[in-house]
């Protein structure tokens, strides 16, 4: 493997991307998507958490509340309103203070207070809102005394469909430009005969295949991670749901190298997607519905990039949450390495003796 | 630069197989520094196999092939550092310019100072090379690919139908920038079913047929030994005029010449496709 020639080939892909209607297309679709569905079913690009908010004694949290960042708060003068509001889901939360709030705190008493959450309302959101009032009410005292704040789930607990959609969003962003591209361009390179030309020079296959992969984990990084700035998923831990990310371009750009080995043109290459392509996205049907039974997605590859990644982004766990179902995504990339392996020496074979035969001829003798 | 007995290029007894149909069978050559052998049979014969396998594509099924003094598939990375290809197809990229596509196999064998405009002019494109290779036409791009094939100053060049396509002028030019490397010392492998081109390049041609080998020799030779020499009688007969194509060692000839009304001789030689058929009994298309 030579590194200078893995670059050469990948910057030419990288020369010939603007310029091709596939990879345009790859980049494109994704966003088009996420305005959409963004647009139709939720915030176009995410609305900050709300919070509803009662004063009974003119608290001096309120003013402290209205000034925190990425938060908005919205005044009401009735409780039984907002919690009514709050169980439809007009805010994420909504908080009553009462009358001799800020005085019982400060004298050491722990006051009753009910912080009630929205049962629609995104996990994330939630963290930020309880953790915004905790931090609230320590201010009032000093920081280390102790608060009390009940939390109350008002509603039927579940996501909003754009949040549903996220997953499907996502993994059509990473597995078009990270699995299509590469496969595509192989094939291209196969039926304009510039992979012969390629293997005539001192190239060799394997480095043309760990170029076209780096095309796909580029592209597929690029497109997930403007999708998911869009629909501002990274989450309390972006680098975890960057991970996720990563893994599913590696394990997408060998997919779609398989296929791309596999195919003899064009057309072959779009039934392949088309048909492979309802499995490959089946578990994102599972987060859009989440009534559905999950274990169908267990064995399909692109659910332990998926589900770490929809987890840390929408649901709010953390890294060693989701440590052993990453893991086990690495493992299923890793098991793929020789795999595509065999399936470059195939093609070099294949290659070479296809090209000299018409396309019935038989397959090459042992060699 | 003349030919010289140094072979760049030896393959011994190299067999392919696609299952049970034999493409090669058998096929022993090889081409001396300064050599231009042309490798002619009809579609489908073994040329573009036995090519593949000399410039690494395929394995052979048996046989050895030395190319510049280092075996081949062992030593091929090395070996494709030093030759140039031009295949049967305009296997180019078409969203590339010209000068990008040459530009592009230059940094694949690792060449940072290869004077890619002199190049281009060399082969007729020298104003069209920042144009993309999806507006050339067939021949350009062919000239192209020649192009392509030069770009590392090869010491071996392999040439599939290098002037396919092209016109007559095009054809020519091509002709001589061939010529020109054999000049240079290059050793070249000519495959084609072009005998006028085979006749008009090569040093030596060897004819190949199902597989196997079934001449191999300088054309003249050839034509010499294995083509029939004939002669074109044109008589006066009555209001017409009678020709007449015979043997030109033959009594007929004798006898033609002997009555009246005679008006014009030629001689006439044979072509390398009368030789190919004397050999396998079938012409090369």
């Amino acid at each position: 493997m030579n590194p200078n020639r893995i670059w050469q080939v990948l910057r030419k892909d990288l020369q010939l991307g603007p310029r091709s209607p596939i990879v345009l297309w790859a980049l494109v679709v994704p966003v088009v998507m996420t305005v959409l569905v963004r647009g139709v079913f939720g915030d176009l690009f995410g609305a900050e958490p709300a919070l509803g908010l009662v004063d009974e004694g003119r608290s001096q949290l309120t003013a402290e509340a209205q000034a925190l960042p990425g938060v908005a708060v919205h005044l009401h003068d009735d409780a039984e309103r907002l919690r009514a509001e709050v169980t439809d889901g007009a805010y994420d939360a909504g908080l009553v203070l009462p009358a001799g709030f800020d005085d019982a705190v400060r004298s050491g008493e722990l006051p009753p207070l009910e912080l009630w959450l929205a049962g629609d309302s995104v996990p994330a959101d939630r963290a930020v809102l309880t953790a915004s009032v905790i931090d609230l009410v320590r201010g009032l005292a000093d920081a280390q005394a102790p608060v009390s704040v009940d939390v109350v789930e008002l509603g039927e607990a579940t996501l909003p469909l754009d949040l549903r959609l996220l997953p499907l969003l996502v993994l059509y962003a990473v597995a078009i430009p990270g699995g299509f591209v590469p496969a595509a361009s192989l094939v291209e390179e196969k039926e304009r005969g510039t992979l012969h030309a390629l293997l005539a020079s001192p190239a060799s296959m394997g480095e043309v295949l760990v170029a076209k992969a780096a095309l796909g984990i580029l592209l597929g990084l690029l497109a997930g991670t403007v999708t998911l700035a869009l629909n501002d998923a990274f989450g309390a831990q972006p680098l975890a749901v960057m991970l996720a990310l990563t893994l599913g371009a590696v394990m997408m750009a060998e997919i779609g190298l398989l296929l791309g080995a596999w195919a003899q043109d064009t057309n072959t290459l779009f039934a392949a997607w088309k048909a492979g392509g309802i499995i490959l996205f089946l578990p994102a049907v599972v987060f859009i519905w989440p009534g559905l039974p999950s274990w169908p997605a267990y064995a399909l590859p692109s659910y332990y990039f998926l589900q770490p990644a929809f987890a840390v982004s929408v649901e709010g766990a953390t890294l060693a949450d989701v440590a052993v179902t990453l893991g086990l995504g690495a493992a299923i990339c890793l098991a793929l390495l020789p795999v595509v392996a065999a399936a470059g020496r195939w093609l070099t074979v294949h290659l070479a003796a296809g090209r000299a035969e018409p396309a019935s001829a038989p397959q090459p003798a042992e060699v | 630069m003349a030919v010289t007995d140094e072979p760049a290029l030896r393959a011994d007894d190299l067999h392919y197989a696609y299952g049970d149909r034999v493409a090669v069978d058998g096929v022993s050559l090889s081409v001396s520094r300064g050599e231009i052998l042309g490798l002619l049979g009809p579609n489908g014969a073994g040329k573009s196999t036995t090519i593949k396998m000399l410039i690494g594509l395929l394995p052979p099924a048996a046989g050895r092939i030395e190319v510049l003094g280092m075996p081949m598939p062992q030593q091929r990375m090395q070996i494709q550092a030093r030759i140039g290809v031009v295949f049967e197809e305009k296997n180019l990229y078409p969203n590339l310019s010209g000068r990008e596509n040459l530009a592009f196999f230059a940094r694949l064998f690792g060449l940072a100072d290869v004077d890619l405009d002199a190049l281009l002019e060399r082969v007729g494109l020298g104003t069209r090379g920042r144009d993309r290779v999806s507006g050339y036409s067939k021949g350009m791009r062919q000239r192209l690919t020649v192009a392509r094939a030069l770009v590392n100053r090869p010491d071996v060049l392999f040439l599939d139908e290098p002037t396919d396509g092209l016109d007559p002028v095009s054809a020519r030019s091509i002709r001589a920038l061939i010529r020109a490397e054999a000049e240079r010392g290059v050793a070249v492998l000519l495959t084609t079913h072009d005998m006028y081109e085979a006749d008009a390049l090569s040093d030596r041609v060897a004819f190949i047929n199902e597989g196997r080998i079934l001449a191999l020799d300088a054309p003249e030779r050839l034509k010499l030994t294995h083509g029939q020499r004939s002669v074109r009688v044109r008589r006066q007969v009555g209001d017409t005029v009678e020709e007449t194509v015979v043997a030109l060692d033959g009594e007929e000839l004798r006898a033609l010449i002997g009555r009246d009304g005679l008006l014009t001789i030629h001689t006439e030689e044979a072509t390398l496709e009368d030789v190919f058929v004397d050999f396998a009994g079938r012409g090369l298309e």
